[in-house]
């Protein structure tokens, strides 16, 4: 593939720039061939995958190469996209928002730099992925426990700053993060919260230091570039038992909702309890061409026939209890009164784990006790062809009116666009993450046309309830930012005004989340979906 | 993203222990085999990543273990794709391949096929990636 330049940069202007980027990180570490630029496209882009292309790629070994390369970026107006480990999969992947944009990996940077069983916390660069971690964490002996998302093979770093969750206690992973060490736009090195203090012990222990808390102005965003972060993980517990139960009809998520968001409230259950639909379960049973072999939407009576068959609920809730034995009986018995009061005739099935006990990779339990896995890449089976995946994720209150508000809104859309519906709900406190996945194959032309326009309808219709999404793909992060509306939309007014102060150049990431320099303005209407 | 880990795809992995050559097979009418436990990759070896010297058993391991080690998600998809077609689910294990070369594999590697992702430099650079394709391939070119 060609080489698309950032605008305003000549070819000249740029090749000066690449000499000078492989004086610091060496020529090895500057991947600027046409095969380099094809390895960095979004490999899940609805429709084509040119519209957010890399020029080249760096790959800094140190924080002090990073430095230089922010300082060399400024000099020559060369933007880059950072990316830690490249792996948002279903969100844009490793590709840039502005075309032309440099990759910044810092895969390469992948070192555990401290792990404290004694206070339960770590301190990783962003090439640590979950897989490293865990098995760091077992090489060493440590008692602590990661909460990890679905798909195991990204950076435990750049999921927790882009809000990514997991299913455990310490669910909720942007939550977690205590202590960054972080490169400003204009290449100088900060620390924030107690760590701003050089050499002080608690840097990644209490998050409320001393004037305003600046790590969360480094999560979904493009004012720094986080380069180690302290993340506080939980430890092993002694004990922990899972009820499961399969939930039949689909208006029983109120019902579901309603009793477990007051225990999750109240801190009875501590995890984030996650409740899919059918399809999450069917899906791994086989391809859908061997349940129906016809496009458009499965029919309402083939799923009834199907959850039958395959002795299934509509939802289900496998909720995990931890801590020691006693605890973990005394809390069960309080949700299990909770769910006989609801539901009188659903018995649950009830599975005990021990510290020790091994755990199986398969299980599906294996995700609430922080086993990573990257077997969710298997849904990609499911449709066949060039399989991609989407994920509409507005957020709801927990509660059953605005959850089924929402599930009757997004299922009579999917519905109208003739797609099957896979919805998962997950009570994280006092909100739920509502997914909505989208399965299609990408060489289906008129099929990708069909899922653009089923998102755009979503995004309009939960705007226009009240609602709005945590997180997107490239293609819709000015969409989203649109919808963040108040007072004319001076959130996002509030975030250029910081950005511009902070990155005048608008070297650090540009339109990551809709934040756009004041340079690149004119370039946010490229690359849109909407 | 987003996702919940699947079910488990318990008759396929049955079939799998039953074949993967590091398990005994049980006995006739004994209980099925016990789920896998987690598989540990070969810790990532230090130096020079430009001019590897680790082994090709460790650096497939490591970063190729991500999927393809037993009950990985390549190799369970790889058997969902072989055994149809006739292959010995234990093939699904690319270290038991014998019909891979060099350059089908650093292709695969770089462009990606199927559910397997294409894999930059940084994932794995051309030294790691040269020793690895050797190794899978025996010798084939």
């Amino acid at each position: 593939m060609s080489r698309i330049l950032p605008p305003g940069v000549s070819a000249e202007q740029y090749d000066a720039a690449i000499k000078e980027f492989a004086t610091v990180v060496g020529n090895d570490w500057v991947l600027d061939t046409d095969e380099d630029r094809v390895s960095y496209l979004d490999l899940y882009a609805p429709g084509s995958e040119h519209q957010w292309p890399a020029s080249a790629a760096i790959a800094p070994g140190s924080v002090e190469e990073i430095q230089q390369v922010v300082k060399i970026a400024n000099k020559y107006k060369t933007p880059l996209w950072t990316v830690a480990r490249g792996k948002n999969l279903g969100y844009g992947t490793a590709a840039p928002r502005l075309a032309g944009s440099l990759i910044l990996d810092l895969g390469r940077m992948n070192k555990i730099l401290q792990i404290d069983d004694e206070l339960g916390y770590v301190v990783v660069e962003p090439g640590v992925s979950f897989f490293d971690l865990y098995e760091e964490l077992k090489r060493r002996g440590s008692r602590l426990m990661m909460s990890v998302p679905g798909n195991g093979w990204g950076s435990v770093m750049g999921n927790a700053l882009d809000h990514g969750v997991g299913y455990t206690p310490y669910g909720v992973h942007a939550r977690n993060i205590c202590g960054m060490t972080v490169v400003m736009p204009n290449g100088e090195l900060m620390r924030t919260g107690m760590g701003a203090m050089d050499a002080n012990h608690a840097a990644h222990l209490f998050p409320f230091s001393y004037g305003p808390t600046w790590d969360q102005m480094f999560t979904q965003s493009n004012l720094g570039i986080v380069t180690s972060m302290g993340m506080w993980m939980m430890p092993t517990p002694e004990s922990s038992l899972e009820l499961k139960w399969d939930i039949p009809e689909e208006d029983d998520i109120a019902w579901v909702i309603d009793t477990l968001a007051p225990l999750k409230i109240s801190g009875v259950v501590d995890q984030s309890i996650f409740v899919p639909s059918w399809l999450g379960k069917l899906s791994v049973k086989g391809t859908r061409a061997q349940f129906w072999d016809k496009k458009g939407a499965m029919p309402d009576w083939r799923v009834q026939e199907l959850l039958k068959e395959h002795k299934l609920g509509y939802w289900q809730v496998a909720l995990r209890l931890y801590g020691e034995e006693g605890i973990v009986k005394a809390r069960a018995d309080v949700v299990k009164n909770a769910f006989r009061k609801a539901a009188p005739n659903l018995k649950a099935e009830e599975t005990w784990w021990h510290e020790g006990d091994p755990i199986n990779t398969m299980d599906p339990s294996a995700g609430t006790l922080g086993i990573p896995t990257a077997m969710p890449l298997m849904m990609g089976e499911w449709v066949g062809g060039r399989s991609a995946h989407l994920g509409f994720s507005p957020v709801v209150p927990a509660s059953s009116k605005h959850v089924m508000g929402q599930l009757k809104r997004s299922r009579e859309l999917i519905a109208k666009y003739d797609m099957d519906f896979y919805a998962s709900f997950t009570i994280g406190g006092r909100f739920c993450n509502n997914i909505n996945m989208l399965m299609w194959d990408r060489d289906d032309e008129a099929g990708t046309r069909n899922v653009i326009n089923l998102f755009n309808d979503l995004i309009r219709v939960t705007r226009e309830a009240g609602y709005g999404e945590y997180r997107t793909h490239l293609g819709w992060m000015d969409a989203i930012a649109d919808t963040y509306d108040f007072n004319g939309g001076s959130a996002n007014y509030f975030n250029q005004v910081v950005k511009d102060a902070l990155d005048p150049n608008g070297i650090l990431s540009p339109g990551k989340q809709g934040v756009w320099p004041t340079v690149y303005k004119e370039f946010a209407k490229n690359g849109r979906l909407d | 993203m987003f996702v919940h880990i699947p079910t488990p795809l318990l008759p396929l992995l049955v079939m799998l222990g039953l074949a993967m050559p590091s398990l005994a097979m049980p006995p006739e009418g004994s209980a099925p085999p016990p789920m896998p436990t987690y598989q540990m990759r070969a810790a990532t070896p230090d130096g020079d990543r430009l001019n590897s010297t680790a082994t090709a058993e460790t650096l497939f391991s490591n970063h190729c273990g991500y999927c393809h080690l037993p009950y990985g998600m390549g190799t369970t998809v790889l058997m969902m794709r072989r055994m149809p077609m006739g292959a010995s689910p234990a093939s699904a294990l690319l270290t038991n391949r014998d019909d891979l070369t060099v350059d089908y594999i650093k292709a695969v590697v770089r462009q990606g096929i199927g559910a397997m992702p294409r894999q930059t430099r940084v994932d794995i650079t051309d030294s790691e990636l040269a020793k690895v394709a050797d190794f899978l391939a025996g010798g084939s070119q």
